[in-house]
């Protein structure tokens, strides 16, 4: 069940109208949007409603055991401690859950070829194992819960349906943000309050994931980036670049609908998400580009690969090394593929190049932090490119194919592709990163005083104008499959 | 008093004459002072006084209006909640049934891509009957506008690009030629 489909859109309405009709009984309120909850997910696949259930149960356990581990050294809240060996006892059961599903088959095939280079060709165990939707997502919403009730950072949930709804919620259910437990927990420990300013927050990000998703992502994905991506040597460089330019719209509008569609869902509901995206091609640097894009999985690897790996506190050296290894093993979450781990090593590499030149051209100190428009304009045309190559690699299946790409840019040839409402569509997905950055809360500042008939009226329209130019049926989000 | 000298003195005051203290607090600590009287406005009050702090005669109306329809008394803060959830409850109804009446078609087009069962076959044959009834009315003519000329602007095409070229209109894509 997608979001932006008709089912999906009865599905909320029921399941609106009946949460806040128990508004008053906070525990029947939860067990409901666990149970629906259960009930979207089971749409993809029902099996897996058991490893959600599984999942939930040994994280909750391997917590209360932390917790009274804690109790039990007199380890007060806000302080780290307690045994170390039952945080990496849930840490690893989680990943190993993870890995099972995600890559196991790639790990097999890869040591298999490896074992037939030297000669010693075996037949490994291949299983056919189907990858269900969104285990990243709350797997590692899993390991965080468990890391920081150990961390003393957030308490263990008050109960187990607690953390049930905290890992099943079906708005980031599958495709994140990954929401801390700290950030959602105490939000279940009574009935939430919907201001207007929240819920006109929350229908115009769902109006606006709408349109990302339904007519820039789907039109370029579509007419544009999938058939050149397809088969790049039958097209010549402007039709190649602009399916390059074209992606890189497309996954941004893409994962970004699905972010504020989850967040939008969630404040109708009376849940506040953490934000996901901050107009990331605007970033000057690579560093800042992380901060902007998909925002909870690079908090994420900060706070529990990269600190404990030893983060900045060993000098430079160590420190590049490890923001090196995070961004690898960052691209390797998003796939069991070479291309992935490239993909990984490409924004790894480039940001222990931007940490080496900052080092060497650091300012003196209390020197004024000055930098000239000249330079940001070229940081960020600098940095987008660089993420545009990254795209290739992440986008083509194959090593072969982002070659036959990057060679399809130098070869001479007529847009055959490109017409003018796509380009127009990739104009148009950059620039909204020009929009000023807080666009959406400004316009639901001045609407939350509207009578309700008249935003009901503009919403309702604003929807009929996606509904109006959207493909029939709609393609699965990118980030579903990892 | 007597002129008798060997006479007993008459107690001239047989019962105690002083009295002990009153549990009450004395009289005057209980009242309070007279307010000091206003002084008189200056005389040359009509100068400076300011048209705006003079009372303005209420409409009859109004005043009848508030007599009827008293005011209600300020939310507390769970009236305010419930307020905020009914004001958004009614927009998402609101543009829920714009949707139902604007975008009647949306429903029928779920049902053709669903596979054959009850649910999507009576979605069906019910969204036929709304549809055809509503287009009585011409409700599905902004859809179908916008529609027309998003299809318009897709066949678009640069100068010296021929139509063939691209993506067609249902959105099938033309293999190019290297």
């Amino acid at each position: 069940m997608l979001f932006p489909t008709l089912a999906f859109g009865v599905f909320f309405l029921i399941v609106y109208f009946t949460a806040w009709s128990l508004d008053r009984e906070n525990g029947k309120r939860k067990l409901f949007l666990l149970l629906a909850s259960w009930f979207f997910y089971a749409q993809w696949d029902w099996r897996f409603v058991g490893l959600l259930i599984g999942s939930a149960i040994l994280n909750w356990g391997v917590a209360a055991l932390i917790a009274r581990d804690r109790e039990r050294r007199g380890v007060g809240p806000g302080e780290k401690g307690g045994n170390g060996w039952l945080v990496a006892l849930g840490a690893t059961a989680n990943l190993l859950i993870l890995g099972f599903f995600k890559y196991y088959g790639f790990f097999v095939q890869e040591a298999g070829e490896l074992l037939a280079r030297f000669g010693w060709e075996r037949d490994l165990p291949l299983l056919q194992i189907v990858l269900p939707v969104g285990i990243s997502f709350f797997t590692f919403q899993g390991v965080s819960y468990v890391v920081d009730v150990h961390r003393g950072k957030t308490p263990p949930a008050k109960s187990l349906l607690d953390v049930m709804l905290l890992m099943s919620f079906f708005p980031h259910l599958v495709a994140g943000p990954i929401v801390r437990a700290s950030d959602l927990l105490p939000q279940f420990d009574r009935t939430p309050r919907l201001t207007r300013e929240m819920a006109t927050h929350g229908l115009l990000l769902i109006v606006w994931g709408l349109f990302k998703k339904t007519v820039i992502a789907s039109e370029l994905s579509t007419h544009l980036v999938d058939p050149v991506f397809f088969d790049p040597t039958a097209f010549g460089a402007l039709d190649i670049a602009a399916a390059v330019y074209g992606y890189a719209v497309q996954i941004y509008c893409d994962f970004s609908a699905y972010s504020d569609m989850a967040i939008g869902l969630a404040a109708l509901l009376g849940y506040s998400f953490p934000r996901n995206f901050d107009q990331p091609y605007r970033a000057a640097s690579m560093q800042s580009f992380w901060r902007r894009w998909h925002i909870s999985l690079s908090s994420w690897l900060r706070d529990y690969l990269y600190v404990p790996l030893g983060g900045g506190r060993r000098g430079l050296l160590a420190s590049c090394i490890n923001v090196f290894i995070t961004m690898v093993l960052g691209g390797l979450w998003h796939g069991a593929a070479l291309t992935f781990l490239a993909w990984g090593a490409l924004h790894g590499g480039v940001q222990v190049i931007e940490r080496l030149g900052r080092a060497v051209f650091r300012r003196p100190e209390g020197a004024e932090e000055r930098r000239s428009v000249l330079l940001t304009v070229v940081g960020v045309l600098v940095t987008f490119h660089i993420v545009c190559l990254g795209w290739i690699l992440f986008r083509a299946e194959s090593f072969d194919l982002a070659l036959q790409v990057l060679e399809g840019l130098g070869r001479a040839g007529p847009a055959v592709m490109l017409t003018p409402l796509l380009l127009a569509l990739i104009v148009g997905g950059l620039a909204m990163h020009w929009l000023p950055p807080r666009a959406i809360e400004g316009m639901a500042e001045r609407l939350k005083g509207a009578p309700s008939i008249t935003l009901g009226l503009l919403i309702g329209a604003a929807i009929l104008l996606v509904e109006a130019v959207r493909p029939e049926g709609v393609a699965p989000f990118i980030y579903f499959q990892f | 008093m007597t002129n008798y000298r060997d006479e007993p003195p008459i107690p001239l005051e047989p019962f105690p004459t002083v009295r002990g203290d009153s549990p009450f607090p004395p009289l005057a600590e209980s009242v309070a002072p007279p307010a000091a009287a206003e002084p008189d406005p200056p005389s040359d009050w009509i100068e400076r006084a300011d048209a705006h702090d003079l009372p303005t005669r209420e409409n009859a109306l109004v005043a009848l209006g508030r007599f009827a329809f008293p005011p209600a008394p300020p939310l507390d803060e769970e009236g305010v909640a419930a307020r905020d959830r009914r004001w958004t409850s009614r927009t998402v109804m609101v543009a829920a049934v714009f949707l139902l009446v604007f975008n009647a078609v949306s429903p029928l087009n779920w049902s053709r891509q669903q596979p054959p069962g009850w649910v999507p076959e009576t979605v069906r044959q019910l969204s036929e009957v709304w549809v055809a009834r509503l287009a009585v009315f011409g409700v599905d003519m902004p859809r179908q506008g916008v529609r027309e000329g998003w299809d318009a602007a897709r066949r678009a095409r640069f100068v010296g690009q021929t139509q063939d070229s691209g993506t067609a209109a249902d959105g099938s894509t033309a293999a190019a030629e290297p």
